[in-house]
């Protein structure tokens, strides 16, 4: 898929095994992968990394990547979880953000990793405002939804 | 007889000295406080004398048991024979084989768990706390004994053991299932050679979360990880000076145990396709130390080293197990790693901070301070 060509990912994972198929997969279609195991140097590089988008594992053993989530809705970087408990299984906070139903698998990352690029759902679902520069999809920018606003950058790290 | 709608006195007054006290409205008040305490609490408390005869019961007691305290009084024998009688697979329980009776305490607060049978037939689980009661001579003249249903718990810890042993099964059901999906769609196209390792590396995983099992999931003994992931081989060794593994046990958080069992049969793979376990003569030395790190976690640094191989040389590519060991390992421990393709024979160091045991919610579930 030449929209997924030479975008640079986040990818945060927190088991070796995993992780390896996931940062794989996204090779594989063409992607560079920038991968964080541990929720200190994930936040470390959603505030400070250059990214096209990013795919966040819910749960990292001891934690959530919750935290990364708001650096990144912060800095209007688009971007998906990955759970295997579905949508229902994030904090009611959260319902808005696209959803990868884990065991990754090549199809699904690759239809949601395009519409992320193309903001499509994210226009729909109002779940961040399109401020990217020279995002194809010119949605105009929105204001939070009522039930995003807690979402700040002073969230406990 | 004092006024019966007296209101409860001043503190001040309930602490006067007991001569004062002797005097009959006050003893009234005393007793008034005494019996709105016990009354109200909500575990069960029996008054014992010097023959296990019940003197006195709150009212939780009499909820918990099913009788009165004015029953218990007109049965005239030990409360052993009114709540105790019975073994809960039906065999009469004599006093002489009861904890309770024994711990006609010398000590304060003995404690232990029973099976009470409660006046409509049921039993029901107890923990108990009993202490000795003296007279002024300092001789035991009386028992008074707490009481608590621990019905509730005996269930959750029921419940617990019934989901634990539940986990246990699906995980290796599922391992089992991935291994057989493997080979029913990659039959007859993949090499042989290849479904071998992919096999071991499912025995790996699986031998793993054996090590977890064993401790209800919560963590992992290092040296049972070590001797696990390298019993393919420890296990057909004639040599038994082939292996030596030596270093302090520490309790592993089960994220450490499971990537340190892969990386680990992996380089014993290594070692047994192109290393030391290639030709007979060659050894394998794991050792390793456990020490304290500045932030209170504690830091394993393990070395993995191959003598008497054949000569090494650098592999060509880079594949499975070096990127576990090498890339892997340290981003998701925050640790080292290094494999050096030593001419003598492999080497390799891992340095990994040992992840605080506990799991997501522990604290809250515990009530422990959050970890």
């Amino acid at each position: 898929m030449t929209l997924l060509n030479g975008r640079r990912v986040l990818l945060v994972e927190d088991e070796s095994l995993v992780a390896m198929l996931a940062e794989d997969m996204l090779m594989d279609l063409g992607c560079e992968v920038v991968l964080a195991m541990r929720l200190d140097k994930a936040l470390a590089l959603a505030r400070t990394g250059t990214f096209d988008a990013a795919v966040l594992d819910v749960n990292l053993g001891d934690t959530r990547s919750y935290p990364v989530a708001d650096v990144l809705f912060e800095r209007s970087l688009p971007f998906l979880f990955a759970t295997g408990y579905g949508a229902k299984g994030l904090d009611a906070a959260y319902q808005g953000v696209p959803v990868l139903q884990k065991p990754y698998q090549q199809g699904p990352m690759e239809h949601l990793l395009h519409r992320l690029l193309t903001c499509e759902d994210l226009a729909r679902k109002g779940a961040a405002p399109c401020l990217r520069p020279g995002c194809a999809c010119k949605a105009p920018p929105q204001a939070m939804p009522p039930g995003l606003s807690g979402f700040q950058a002073d969230s406990p790290a | 007889m004092p006024q019966s709608r007296q209101p409860l006195q001043s503190s001040a007054l309930a602490a006067a000295s007991l001569a004062t006290l002797r005097r009959g409205d006050q003893l009234f008040e005393t007793e008034r406080r005494l019996n709105a305490v016990l009354n109200n609490a909500s575990v069960s408390i029996f008054l014992m004398d010097d023959r296990q005869h019940c003197v006195y019961m709150n009212r939780a007691a009499e909820h918990l048991t099913g009788y009165t305290l004015a029953e218990v009084i007109a049965r005239d024998c030990p409360l052993h024979d009114i709540v105790h009688h019975t073994y809960p697979d039906g065999r009469p329980f004599p006093l002489e084989e009861c904890a309770i009776d024994r711990a006609f305490p010398q000590n304060n607060h003995e404690r232990g768990e029973e099976v009470f049978v409660h006046a409509d037939g049921h039993f029901y689980p107890v923990g108990f706390t009993a202490s000795p009661i003296r007279d002024d001579s300092a001789n035991i003249i009386g028992t008074i004994i707490e009481v608590r249903d621990i019905s509730e718990e005996k269930a959750a810890a029921e419940r617990q053991r019934l989901l634990l042993n539940e986990l246990n099964h699906r995980v290796k059901n599922t391992l089992a299932t991935v291994q057989s999906i493997a080979a029913q769609t990659f039959r007859g196209q993949t090499d042989p050679a290849a479904r071998a390792v992919f096999d071991a590396r499912m025995a790996a995983l699986s031998t793993a979360h054996n090590v977890l099992v064993e401790d209800n999931w919560e963590s992992a003994s290092l040296r049972s990880v070590v001797t696990r992931a390298l019993a393919p081989h420890l296990l057909a060794e004639i040599d038994v000076n082939r292996f030596r593994i030596d270093g302090p046990d520490a309790r592993l958080h089960p994220k450490v145990a499971v990537t340190l069992s892969m990386a680990l049969h992996e380089l014993m793979t290594n070692a047994a396709k192109y290393g030391a376990l290639s030709v007979p003569e060659g050894r394998v030395h794991v050792t390793w130390s456990v020490e304290p790190l500045p932030d209170g976690r504690q830091s394993l640094d393990m070395l993995w080293e191959e003598q008497g191989g054949p000569e090494v040389a650098p592999p060509t590519r880079k594949g499975f197990g070096s990127r576990l060991i090498e890339r892997q390992l340290p981003l998701e421990f925050d640790g080292r790693a290094q494999i050096d393709y030593r001419g003598a024979g492999v080497v390799c160091r891992l340095q990994v901070p040992l992840t605080a045991l506990g799991w997501m919610g522990q604290d809250v579930i515990e009530g422990q301070p959050a970890l």
